[in-house]
């Protein structure tokens, strides 16, 4: 454990509130935690303001107070699997995965090198002129990976990646995941997975931080120090799922 | 026989024409695309825009007219100014369904693709070149083809500016062929008609029709894609070029947010202006306002009805083209084509082009452009893209249960194609409004005809030299025509959208 000391992401008191039609609304309260070199698993009911958070940490808006601190040399990059592919379907698989790395102003060459390497891992490098609408969900769901991890991230966030999959695709998708996680193939440092499922947050990560329903406030953070792999068959995981299940009703 | 001075004469006129069309089309083009992204993406953009909008397109292109020549003719001088107003009036009657088009794509753009844009830090300029752009494409296709007829249409009115005695009339095959008709050339006027025709199936055969078969479903369209095709390619061998150009032209334009919204503003902002420059001393503003308020309110019954009959008779016509097009499809090119080349006739040419025909009945020619300027808009929206939602498996299932005749029609087939004949329909009244004043007065060589209404109106004061009469006219035209929208035709639209659009 000495590893996930090692703190790359400091959540600190972020609160969230939106004002809708005059009045205010409070998503998130007072929510704390760090992340070292590990794979965290943050677990909430539907709606509870888990996708706000990732968005938070992504910086793509901004906390109503606290703040959210790398611990990293520079500025982070940052992957991010969203929740539907959300693929542009006039641009290929390949531009798609291009797009962010042109964005930074990258060589033409390095950029496609990279494209290239991360559409390898997912298993679509075949499939890069292909477009999103010829593609299925499970493929699309792989070249929105492919994006995120084409960026070289230091962190990669993850928006229920495998809610809108169908159960086969999802397993096989989160094992790959897992296997390109624990491959330290990649120089991701840490992985945040928004999710509301109970035994995907214990199978997959090191640390699973438990929120409450709306305005989202942590209830509990567990260390999941149970041995890969893991089966879900195994006694010690479902008593872990059973524990967590305590803490979410 | 022409004579070679008047082929030349000819050659010359067509292709400052066709100069002038092609650059008010870029100027729309690149107007369109930053107002409609501003305003989907920005909401104060969006509330002062859209009314905005509604006022300016239904200003029909003489009421532009006095603030072109006040601010063109007379701050830069009648050579360069008159050019540039011909210019501004092709933009007037170009540019704004554009806006619209592009601002409906990218307002229905997910909001998660706003997101990625964000966590990947996409610049503005890649925003702008790999998702709004693209986004906007097939809208932006589909409004060009209507809007360059439109361009087409008012041609002449655009070509020869002329208020009272002061007039200006441009090199140009719109006045070619004002001119050679006025003057009895029979030759040389059948020799511009006949170049004007060739010019107008050209570019549909050759640029437009090959783009929209190219990136849309449409099967309704006749083309020669090779030409399209080489341009493509020249286009995308100096891509590189182009890039690093819009990335300096971009971080100019980032400094200069502020100006951008000005250029939009300035159709308005001239127009208003140029009623300074009007004479008020003898009568007071108010009483002298009150007479053409009061003839204003007289003819507008009379173009009221003419406007909306017509685009009844319109929506008719389109739904029967329509049917005939999607049970025919070998027919349906050739009805598109036929349109193609029909709407973009200028609207004065058709009195002398009809008149042999219909010489007794100028009411008759009076709806006929009525009809040419209203019936495009809906017409290329239904059969050109709201065929595309006739689908296949609509079609499988009639014929699975027997779905046919009346049936067909009332149940399957109009239902289908109606988000289409509504998205036309805003624009398709505007456009008859806005053909009034061609539609309802000629005045050309011996030929003086005039049926009253809101547009002869317009055209009357610009004959006798009347400024004031021509904006204000204008203005409180398209008020109204704001009015009426609002308050009958959005809730048709709000009512017809609701029930039909299946996703």
């Amino acid at each position: 454990m000495s590893l996930s000391r090692d703190i790359v992401i400091e959540v600190k008191e972020v609160s969230k509130s939106y004002a809708t039609g005059g009045r205010e609304v409070e998503v998130l309260r007072n929510i704390s935690f760090a992340a070292g070199r590990e794979f965290v698993a943050v677990l909430g009911p539907s709606g509870c303001g888990k996708s706000t958070l990732l968005r938070i940490i992504a910086g793509v808006e901004k906390p109503s107070r606290g703040e959210v601190v790398f611990h990293l040399d520079g500025k982070p990059s940052i992957g991010f699997v969203f929740q539907f592919p959300t693929l542009l379907p006039w641009l290929t698989v390949e531009e798609n995965v291009l797009l962010p790395l042109m964005a930074r102003g990258m060589s033409k060459k390095e950029a496609l090198g990279n494209a290239y390497r991360a559409l390898k891992i997912v298993g679509l490098y075949e499939f890069r002129d292909f477009y999103p609408n010829e593609l299925s969900g499970g493929m699309r769901q792989r070249v929105n990976l492919a994006r995120a991890i084409a960026v070289n991230p230091d962190i990669l966030l993850m928006d229920e990646p495998f809610s809108n999959l169908d159960p086969l695709t999802a397993e096989n998708l989160r094992s790959e995941i897992l296997d390109i996680w624990l491959s330290s193939l990649l120089p991701i440092k840490t992985i945040i997975m928004v999710t509301h499922n109970v035994e995907e947050a214990v199978l997959m990560s090191d640390k699973i931080v438990v929120l409450s329903p709306r305005p989202a406030t942590v209830v509990r953070i567990i260390e999941n120090t149970l041995p890969r792999p893991r089966s879900r068959k195994a006694s010690e995981v479902q008593e872990l799922v059973d524990k967590v299940y305590e803490y979410v009703s | 026989m022409l004579t070679a001075e008047v082929a030349w004469e000819l050659l010359a006129s067509t292709g400052l024409s066709l100069a002038r069309m092609v650059a008010s089309y870029i100027i729309s083009f690149v107007v369109a695309v930053f107002t409609g992204v501003a305003m989907a993406k920005n909401k104060y953009v969006e509330a002062v825009m859209l009314p905005l909008l509604d006022v300016l397109q239904s200003i029909p292109i003489l009421g532009f007219l006095p603030a072109a020549l006040v601010v063109f003719v007379r701050v830069l001088g009648p050579a360069v100014g008159a050019e540039l107003s011909a210019v501004f009036l092709l933009f007037t009657s170009l540019v704004w369904n554009m806006i619209f088009g592009v601002y409906t794509s990218v307002k229905s753009l997910e909001s998660s693709v706003d997101d990625l844009a964000r966590v990947y830090r996409l610049p503005l300029l890649h925003r702008y070149m790999y998702i709004y752009l693209p986004a906007s494409r097939n809208s932006v296709i589909a409004n060009s083809i209507v809007s360059w007829a439109g361009g087409w249409f008012f041609l002449t009115s655009a070509e020869v500016l002329s208020i009272g005695k002061t007039e200006y009339s441009l090199r140009g095959l719109g006045s070619f062929i004002i001119k050679t008709y006025a003057q009895g050339d029979q030759t040389a006027y059948v020799a511009g008609l006949t170049m004007l025709f060739a010019v107008i199936l050209l570019s549909y055969l050759l640029l437009w029709n090959p783009v929209a078969m190219k990136y849309t479903q449409t099967k309704a369209l006749v083309g020669f894609t090779r030409v399209y095709e080489e341009l493509e390619k020249a286009v995308s061998r100096i891509r590189g070029l182009i890039w690093e150009r819009l990335s300096s032209a971009y971080s100019v334009i980032r400094r200069k947010k502020g100006r951008l919204a000005v250029a939009i503003l300035f159709p308005i902002i001239l127009d208003v202006a140029s009623l300074n420059n009007i004479d008020l001393s003898t009568t007071s503003w108010l009483s002298g306002s009150w007479i053409y308020i009061e003839e204003f309110l007289v003819n507008l019954p009379l173009t009221a009805l003419r406007v909306y009959g017509v685009m009844a008779a319109g929506l008719a016509l389109t739904i029967i083209l329509a049917y005939i097009s999607h049970m025919m499809p070998r027919l349906s090119k050739a009805i598109v084509m036929l349109g193609e080349v029909l709407s973009s006739i200028p609207a004065m040419m058709w009195w002398p082009i009809l008149l042999p025909a219909l010489g007794g009945f100028p009411t008759g020619i009076m709806f006929f452009i009525y009809m040419q300027g209203s019936i495009w808009y809906v017409f290329f929206n239904t059969i050109i893209f709201g065929l595309t939602r006739v689908t296949r498996e609509l079609d499988e299932l009639s014929e699975i249960y027997g779905v046919r005749g009346r049936l067909y029609i009332t149940k399957i087939f109009i239902p289908s194609i109606m988000p289409s004949i509504v998205a036309g329909s805003i624009s398709s009244s505007g456009g008859a409004w806005n053909a009034s004043i061609v539609a309802e007065h000629i005045r050309l060589g011996e030929l003086n005809i005039d049926v009253g209404g809101v547009g002869s109106l317009l055209s009357r004061y610009a004959e006798m030299g009347d400024m004031y009469g021509v904006v204000l006219t204008s203005l409180l035209m398209s008020v109204t025509i704001v009015v009426i929208n609002k308050l009958l035709w959005a809730r048709l639209v709000r009512k017809i959208g609701g029930t039909y659009v299946i996703e």
